[in-house]
């Protein structure tokens, strides 16, 4: 590896000493290019740590980085690309792909991705790279808009010293349970009260119910919504009646109250859903052991399914110094050693399969079967699914009085008759969008 | 002759150094506030797409879109109900005024507690204030049980909570400034006119209807205008406090909804003329508040 960085170093510094014959005023190595994302304290410093690397690889290029509050990212980006000042390097979250592309504000990195001295394509989860494909209708397709920063499978965590309490075995990642089977156990989990009560589930996963259970939001080409659909409205339902029929999960006051996430690290939930970026905090923080299972079937289906989400690193059309841009893209998406370090810190599942494969497999810290976070990457892992369409308005629509569902106020066949209409107005309307 | 010479002189140099004063706060009005606000008013008839960077000229297409957008009217309603804390702080000030005025005892100590939230972070406060008034572990709703056995709201989940929340917390962080504006007026008023009053037989409670209120009232006016439109551009509290404005847009006002569309929606075209609309609305209602002021600000004899 050291041989390969000294080698990307003389070509870097060969392409400079041509430039420089060229009478390019660049030679004199003074290529500033600017990167701006968000992140905890911890990312920021493990950023400031790889950009320092990857000035020292590519002598002539500096990286400003600018770091904004997550909430600010959007208005701050928006507002930059308005006044024509769009950083070099910026996130890229995968439901901005296609207005971006089309918009041409973002780069095509196809031939940078198959001809680049950073990494190897076939090296990489197919499903991170491809959160980023847009082929100019279909997303998910064609052209590469952006590079992963990390691939987030949303896995089922289970807190192991409540299931031996209990009695409970958990299911082994072959042989899932079906809803019932998670609700019976669920129940047997769910004890106290008060300050003492123990929930056996945090709420569901509503994509993974309605995934199972063979239903979407959206019909296969993305442009009808299917919310009333008989399969939809049972998942929704059952998802629902975890709190309000089997009180198995917390109700959505106590959820406002303290998140589950909380809650699970105080030992008092059974089962929730986590991302490998929690790995870190529960290493830290859980006094209790934990694991990871398959995500339950839906006994009319008898497949499971969950999302995965992620962002990206698109690199600006503007761009004065693409080049430089896409390998700085690269190398904070693929560098080792900083994939090394998220992992080793319990951010993020390795973008780079063989790492994931051996080194990350291999770690000796929970959980053990860190297998389902790859097979949720790589086999029943699914994008969600208003990251296929051209806004999202119709998907927020769908959730702004979704909590009545939750409470009980309104049944979900009855909630989602009320909401169907708009949400296809609105979906039309970015339909029309698209067109445009 | 030469005196009028050396005047005229005189005031060549006096009016070439009065521009060379005004210039530069001159082209700052000009550069960040008129050339934005045309900008804002023209985007408002364009369909300006930050991201695409394209804009035609739609006319009066995006007025067209908010006025029939449910959510515009929701949004209306709300902001209209955050108008309801004014009368609260003013009255809430003023006593505390009148309370700090008489020389109490640790009256400078209140002054500053009374002011406090009015200097601190908006971002701070609402933090703050959605712990205090969480659910299940707020000191509200703790308090509210362990001493009164009742069991409080939801107050920022439930959407007929929400906006209680947000107005209580609008005349809490109000009650400071108010004070301290009717505290400055107060000691304006010269106490000869108590002294007058008394000698002719007045009581406290006649003194402060006759006397102190209407010679507070310039001031309360003034606290009546800026409170107006700082309730109608109500926006950090609902940003803070909720997501996508609350369950079914039940907190979010229209500086919301203008934000929404120009940053989420991208449509900036139709967030300007939002924004250029209401904007009117304000003006108008300002200008209404001045020609009303007439009947009952007291301009002095």
């Amino acid at each position: 590896m050291r041989s390969r960085r000294a080698l990307v170093a003389v070509v870097a510094a060969a392409a400079l000493a041509l430039t420089g014959c060229s009478g390019d005023q660049s030679a004199s190595g003074d290529r500033t290019i600017t990167f701006m994302g968000w992140g905890s304290p911890q990312e920021v410093a493990v950023f400031e740590d790889m950009i320092a690397q990857y000035e020292d690889a590519y002598p002539g290029v500096k990286v400003d980085y600018i770091t904004v509050p997550a909430a600010d990212f959007g208005t701050k980006l928006q507002t930059m690309i308005a006044s024509k000042k769009t950083p070099d390097v910026f996130y890229l979250a995968p439901e901005n792909v296609m207005p971006w592309a089309d918009s041409g504000i973002i780069s095509d990195l196809s031939d940078f991705v198959a001809d680049n001295e950073i990494f190897d394509e076939s090296n990489v989860w197919e499903n991170a790279i491809s959160m980023y494909r847009y082929d100019g209708t279909t997303p998910g397709e064609g052209a590469i808009y952006g590079l992963p920063k990390d691939i987030g499978p949303f896995a089922l965590a289970y807190n192991k010293d409540l299931f031996d309490a209990a009695g409970i075995t958990a299911p082994e990642p072959d042989a899932p349970w079906t809803w019932d089977e998670f609700v019976a156990a669920a129940k047997k989990l769910t004890s106290g009260e008060g300050s003492e009560k123990v929930y056996g589930s945090a709420p569901y996963s509503l994509e993974s119910a309605v995934w199972s259970n063979g239903a979407d939001w959206l019909n296969a080409d993305h442009t009808e919504v299917t919310v009333t659909d008989p399969a939809f409205v049972e998942a929704l339902q059952w998802v629902a009646d975890l709190g309000l029929v089997e009180g198995v999960v917390p109700s959505s006051e106590e959820e406002g109250s303290l998140g589950s996430f909380q809650r699970f690290l105080n030992g008092q939930i059974g089962m929730m859903g986590i991302g490998p970026w929690s790995q870190g905090q529960f290493w830290a923080e859980a006094d209790f052991e934990w694991d990871l299972m398959p995500w339950p079937v839906s006994p009319n289906t008898g497949e499971h399914a969950v999302w995965y989400g992620g962002i990206g690193f698109a690199v600006a059309n503007s761009s004065k110094h693409k080049d430089d841009a896409s390998n700085l893209a690269a190398f904070l998406a693929f560098n080792e050693d900083a994939q090394r370090t998220n992992m080793e810190q319990g951010q993020a599942v390795p973008n780079l399969i063989d790492m994931a494969e051996n080194e990350y497999l291999s770690m000796d810290k929970p959980p053990a079967n860190k297998e389902e976070f790859l097979r949720i990457i790589q086999d029943y892992g699914r994008r969600a699914t208003q990251t296929y369409t051209y806004n999202s308005e119709w998907f927020g629509l769908f959730n702004s009085n979704l909590a009545s569902v939750w409470l009980g106020e309104q049944t979900a066949a009855e909630y989602t008759a009320s909401v169907q209409e708009e949400m296809q107005s609105l979906l039309d309307e970015g339909i029309a969008e698209q067109g445009e | 002759m030469t005196s009028t010479r050396r005047a005229s002189e005189m005031r060549r140099r006096e009016r070439a150094w009065g521009l060379v004063f005004v210039t530069p706060i001159s082209l700052q009005v000009l550069l960040f506030c008129i050339v934005p606000v045309g900008i804002a008013i023209a985007a408002g008839f364009t369909n300006w797409n930050v991201i695409k960077g394209t804009y035609d000229f739609v006319g009066l297409a995006n007025f067209a879109e908010f006025l029939t957008d449910k959510k515009f009217w929701i949004a209306g309603g709300n902001t209209l109900y955050m108008l309801i804390p004014i009368p609260f702080y003013l009255l809430f000030g003023i006593l505390f005024a009148i309370g700090c005025h008489r020389n109490t005892p640790g009256n400078r100590f209140f002054r500053v507690l009374f002011f406090l939230p009015y200097i601190s972070s908006i971002v701070a406060l609402v933090v703050m204030w959605k712990w205090l008034f969480n659910y299940e572990y707020g000191l509200i709703n703790q308090v509210l049980m362990d001493w009164f056995g009742i069991q409080g709201p939801n107050w920022l989940g439930d959407p007929d909570w929400i906006k209680p929340t947000i107005v209580l917390m609008i005349v809490w962080k109000m009650i400071g400034i108010t004070s301290i504006y009717v505290l400055a007026a107060l000691k304006t008023i010269p106490e000869e006119y108590y002294e007058a009053a008394r000698l002719d037989g007045a009581g406290p409670v006649r003194m402060f209807f006759k006397i102190t209120l209407p010679l507070l009232s310039p001031a309360i006016f003034f606290l009546t205008i800026i409170g107006v439109i700082g309730s109608l551009q109500t926006f950090v509290e609902v940003q803070l406090f909720t997501e996508d404005g609350g369950r079914n847009y039940s907190a979010a006002t229209i500086t919301y909804y203008i934000w929404q569309k120009a940053f989420m929606s991208n449509e900036m075209g139709l967030a300007s003329a939002t924004a250029f609309f209401f904007a009117l609305v304000i003006l108008g209602v300002t200008l209404l508040q001045f020609r009303l002021s007439r009947r009952w600000v007291y301009e002095g004899a």
